[in-house]
């Protein structure tokens, strides 16, 4: 069903741009110019996260951080075996990624712990890549309680979305 | 976001001290090189988005959005305009659609209208980015690809639980920045005021000193009563040590 929603949206526009005389071709080569400038914007600070999250993740500062995360996810009624991939999730989409490939080829991705994954990636964003880039054009520096408030929320989430599961 | 970033570099960078000092550098030029592999691939698709958006807003379909979505948007950023509002609208409609990179650039204009010059963000600007960052994920297709992948029987059995933790997250983080604008707001002196001021009559200024005249005898009341509190918690504290 949502495969037609965006080349049929597309289609429309395209067709009324043309009807209404609207150019669209010199439209979209507008629109599509301003990518540059917000590429350039913001790779630095893409640079910046990707470098640390690479880094935490190779030294297994990662692995140690999520071994010491293990009890509370265990209080939390999540498998132990996710803290990484609760961890990487809302720093970076790349990275998450790999982990949860790893999770699915090391327990199967009908186990509980890959169900459990799919929930946690299929229903969350990556909050601080958000944060960053979505500020990289301003001067705003102090994002105050956006992060703390997008994490409680991510995580409240999955855990309720991980417990629901063992009913589906 | 500074503060975590240095942490996890120098967290990484000392613990490979002792184990391989070589694979940190080697790691943090990986990340290098993926963060200039990806910027390329976000080129391609904000041109791709940018593009279209351009068509969208040349027909005026941002605007009949903004229009159709306008109370739902005024409730939750009572201080946006409407040309901050069209963006808002789209960003939200992209990521409902599930195209997160289209919904980026839209974001970082509606942030940059929203921009007063001062280096923290406002409500307005809170509220957008954790409305995006707990947006809703109708259809996860990565995943469901990658479960089909790995074997799968039944691909897309976790999408039901997934679907209300979506929902949940982003009603969390909407009554939350509620709440959070409630408590931590108000403490803040209002910026745009002190504008005005400069063309206070005196008539407008006398409330004003009045104002600050019982803001003075409050702070003192204060004073007084925090005293007592101590006076009074002296004796309490010699009673326990006996």
């Amino acid at each position: 069903m949502s495969a037609y929603i965006i080349p049929i949206l597309f289609l429309l526009v395209l067709l009324a741009s043309f009807i209404k005389k609207r150019d669209p071709y010199g439209g979209f080569i507008g629109g599509a110019r301003q990518a540059v400038d917000l590429t350039i914007s913001v790779f630095p600070y893409l640079l910046a996260v990707m470098v640390a999250v690479e880094a935490f993740r190779v030294s297994g500062a990662s692995a140690m951080l999520a071994d010491a995360l293990a009890p509370v996810l265990n209080k939390a009624g999540l498998p132990k075996e996710l803290a990484e991939l609760l961890f990487l999730r809302p720093v970076s989409g790349a990275g998450s990624l790999a982990v949860l490939d790893g999770i699915y080829t090391q327990y199967g991705a009908d186990s509980y712990i890959g169900r459990c994954a799919s929930v946690i990636y299929g229903s969350s964003e990556t909050v601080f890549y958000i944060a960053t880039i979505y500020f990289s054009q301003s001067k705003v520096k102090r994002l105050r309680y956006a992060i703390p408030v997008a994490l409680v929320a991510t995580y409240t989430g999955c855990i309720v979305g991980c417990f629901l599961l063992r009913f589906f | 976001m500074a503060i975590i970033w240095l942490i996890m570099l120098v967290a990484s960078l000392g613990l490979t001290l002792f184990t391989d000092p070589a694979a940190s550098v080697n790691a943090m030029i990986t990340g290098a090189h993926s963060a200039v592999e990806l910027s390329l691939n976000l080129m391609a698709l904000y041109a791709f988005w940018l593009g279209f958006f351009a068509l969208i807003e040349r027909l005026g379909l941002s605007r009949g959005l903004e229009r159709l979505l306008r109370p739902v948007i005024k409730r939750l950023f009572p201080s946006s305009d409407t040309e901050t509002r069209k963006y808002i609208t789209m960003n939200v409609s992209a990521n409902l659609l599930g195209l997160g990179n289209a919904a980026t650039p839209m974001a970082i204009n509606a942030i940059k209208r929203m921009d007063t010059g001062g280096t923290r963000a406002t409500t307005d600007m809170i509220m957008l980015t954790v409305i995006s960052a707990t947006s809703l994920q109708l259809l996860p297709t990565t995943v469901i690809g990658m479960r089909a992948t790995a074997g799968s029987a039944n691909p897309s059995d976790f999408l039901f639980p997934s679907l209300i933790a979506t929902v949940l997250s982003t009603l969390i983080g909407i009554i939350g920045v509620k709440i959070c604008s409630k408590i931590f707001d108000r403490k803040k002196p209002a910026e745009p005021t002190t504008a005005p001021a400069l063309f206070e009559d005196t008539e407008s200024r006398e409330p004003r000193r009045k104002r600050a005249l019982r803001k003075s005898s409050h702070g003192k009341a204060q004073r007084h009563s925090k005293r007592g509190i101590t006076v009074a918690a002296e004796p309490a504290a010699t009673e326990a040590k006996r």
